[in-house]
């Protein structure tokens, strides 16, 4: 369990985190996501204890980090995969770490084969790629056997075989009753590993919900239809809130009623309908159009949209 | 909140008193010293670079000067502390690695997230370097002492261990290592650079020496601040006791003891400075 109240950091006249609240729950991936410059790495340097809260507090379970007696136990960290000295063997490495605690080679051992690195540990780090750091931080993250896992983009730079191993490894974690505090940028890997989403915009919570209503929230609903006579449907279904646009194959996009609405206007009407689908919109949808005002650093586009064209 | 929560069972490898003690931060920053190699390059240099100059400013001597037949403390002393001047260096360079070697890799992280108490870390890495350095200074200039003995027994000036407080004087220049190598640890801490910590560490023993000596010129009372220089002090302590020696008077230096004392505080100084902005500042 993790517990932020007025959480806030501020670098100089910069605020980077400006007074956040949120609790991530034990027992569910919760997903922490937002554009560069957000606050989320900020945020989680935060619970780690490496930086120091301008006002406000964070606790993990139960107490501010520097306060636990056995940090390695409650919390795993992985905040950058190359947090790890480059002179030393990715072994060394994790036994130096454990060492801290009294935990011993064995458990080393066990964190090295869960990690799949036994080819490598007794190579310097400074060799390693990116996806072989990741693995360490991971493999460190877990030493300790910790009840809450904080992993900051763990997929950046691993293969899909990877991908797939930190996702089943992280449902893995949330499913024996961990905490799991998971940031990435990759939307579609969000979506299939998070139950619980928290955005942030700005240094601002802008979402704190489940991955589902995320995406409800954010899509107005939409419906393909497909059908001979797309006049009369237009006029069928008229209204204040609803729009309806025409794609180039024929059918037609309505926003602003539900297919049963769609399906029902049609059938009084007497107007046949060869399809009728509704469309939910991806997590990445939902995520650009949460986060299209909390943009710090923004690439506009070069080349003209379609609109500016027909212009 | 599903069943899984209540069956959770810890890892079988990981023993239930797991948590953070002292001892096994000291364990911890053992491993982490003797596991890089730069460690294990610089403590032979200092070795090998000591004893080799010991040698060789003993043949030297015996090339040049005639036979004396007396035992000649001084003479051996000068002779097995030569290498002391080139092992402050390394000792300095080393500590200063060990700290911001940590900052450029981003190691500290992973470090201060393992101990966020973070003053524990800085002592215990200074207690494992000192003891460390200390060790291999002894080896170093006992080294020095029984590979020269010898080439001056064969001048007729050999000197024992117990002759004039030898031993002493050679106990204190590896004691003075040990406190070199800590007196960095403390300016690598508190300026997370390896080319300032190093630059700062060689500044104050080499650079404020000459400055000091140039200002004298000037200033007459300048000189009088001369002892108490971090390097001076380290001189001090490399020398035999007064006692045992009384035309020693004439070098303007502190008694052993006293430049122990004196480097002691240069070295605290650093380890303070370096300790409040650990604790103070973000990582």
């Amino acid at each position: 369990m993790i517990e932020a109240h007025d959480l806030t950091k501020r670098f100089g006249s910069k605020t980077a985190v400006a007074g956040i609240d949120f609790r991530v729950e034990p027992g569910r991936v919760t997903g922490f996501l937002g554009p560069n410059g957000a606050g989320k790495s900020t945020t989680m340097r935060m619970i780690a204890g490496l930086d120091r809260p301008s006002a406000g507090s964070v606790t993990v379970n139960g107490r501010p980090y520097r306060q636990h007696t056995a940090p390695l136990r409650e919390v795993g960290i992985l905040l950058d995969a190359k947090a790890v000295h480059t002179g030393r063997s990715a072994y060394k490495h994790l036994l130096a770490m454990a060492a801290t605690h009294g935990i011993g080679r064995k458990r080393v051992r066990e964190v090295i084969e869960l990690a799949g690195l036994e080819s490598v540990a007794n190579k310097r780090v400074g060799g390693f790629s990116l996806g072989m750091g990741q693995r360490l931080g991971i493999a460190a993250a877990l030493l300790g056997d910790p009840a809450t896992v904080i992993l900051d983009e763990p997929v950046n730079g691993l293969d899909p075989e990877g991908v797939r191993w930190v996702r089943t490894l992280v449902r893995g974690l949330a499913a024996e009753g961990r905490t799991v505090l998971l940031s990435s940028h990759l939307m579609s890997e969000m979506a299939q590993t998070a139950d619980h989403l928290i955005v942030l915009g700005r240094g601002r919570v802008v979402a704190d919900a489940s991955v589902d209503e995320v995406i409800a929230r954010a899509s107005g609903t939409s419906v393909r239809v497909r059908t001979p006579n797309l006049a009369g449907l237009n006029r069928a279904i008229a209204g204040p809130d609803v729009s309806v646009s025409t794609l180039d194959d024929g059918a037609a996009v309505v926003t602003g009623l539900s297919s049963e609405q769609i399906g029902d206007a049609a059938a009084s009407a007497g107007i046949a309908i060869h399809e009728l689908t509704a469309l939910s919109s991806s997590l990445e949808d939902a995520y650009l159009s949460l986060t299209a005002d909390e943009v710090e650093y923004r690439s506009t586009s070069v080349a003209p949209t379609p609109e500016e064209v027909a212009r | 909140m599903t069943a899984a929560t209540l069956t959770r069972q810890p890892a079988a490898t990981i023993r239930s008193d797991a948590r953070l003690t002292f001892g096994r931060i000291l364990r911890s920053e053992w491993i982490k010293l003797t596991s890089l190699r730069s460690t294990v390059w610089s403590l032979a240099l200092i070795v090998v670079l000591g004893v080799g100059l010991s040698l060789m400013i003993a043949s030297l001597g015996s090339a040049l000067g005639g036979e004396q037949a007396v035992a000649d403390p001084n003479t051996v002393l000068t002779a097995t502390t030569i290498g002391v001047g080139f092992g402050q260096l390394i000792a300095a360079v080393l500590g200063v690695l060990v700290i911001t070697g940590e900052y450029s890799t981003g190691m500290i992280k992973s470090t201060l997230a393992a101990v966020p108490g973070r003053l524990s870390v800085l002592v215990a890495k200074s207690l494992v370097l000192f003891t460390l350095v200390t060790a291999v200074g002894f080896v170093t200039v006992f080294g020095s002492w029984a590979a020269t003995y010898p080439i001056f027994d064969g001048q007729g000036t050999a000197a024992g261990l117990a002759e004039d407080g030898l031993a002493i004087a050679l106990a204190g220049s590896a004691v003075y290592l040990g406190l070199v190598s800590v007196f960095a640890i403390g300016l690598g801490t508190l300026l997370r650079s390896t080319a300032g910590g190093i630059a700062a560490a060689l500044g104050v023993m080499l650079v404020l020496d000459t400055a000091v000596s140039l200002l004298a010129i000037v200033a007459d009372w300048v000189s009088d601040v001369t002892p108490y220089l971090f390097s001076s002090a380290g001189s001090a302590m490399a020398q035999l006791p007064f006692s045992d020696n009384p035309d020693q008077f004439g070098l303007g230096l502190l008694e052993p003891w006293q430049g122990g004392l004196v480097a002691l505080a240069w070295t605290l100084a650093a380890f303070i400075l370096g300790a409040i902005r650990l604790k103070r500042q973000d990582a």
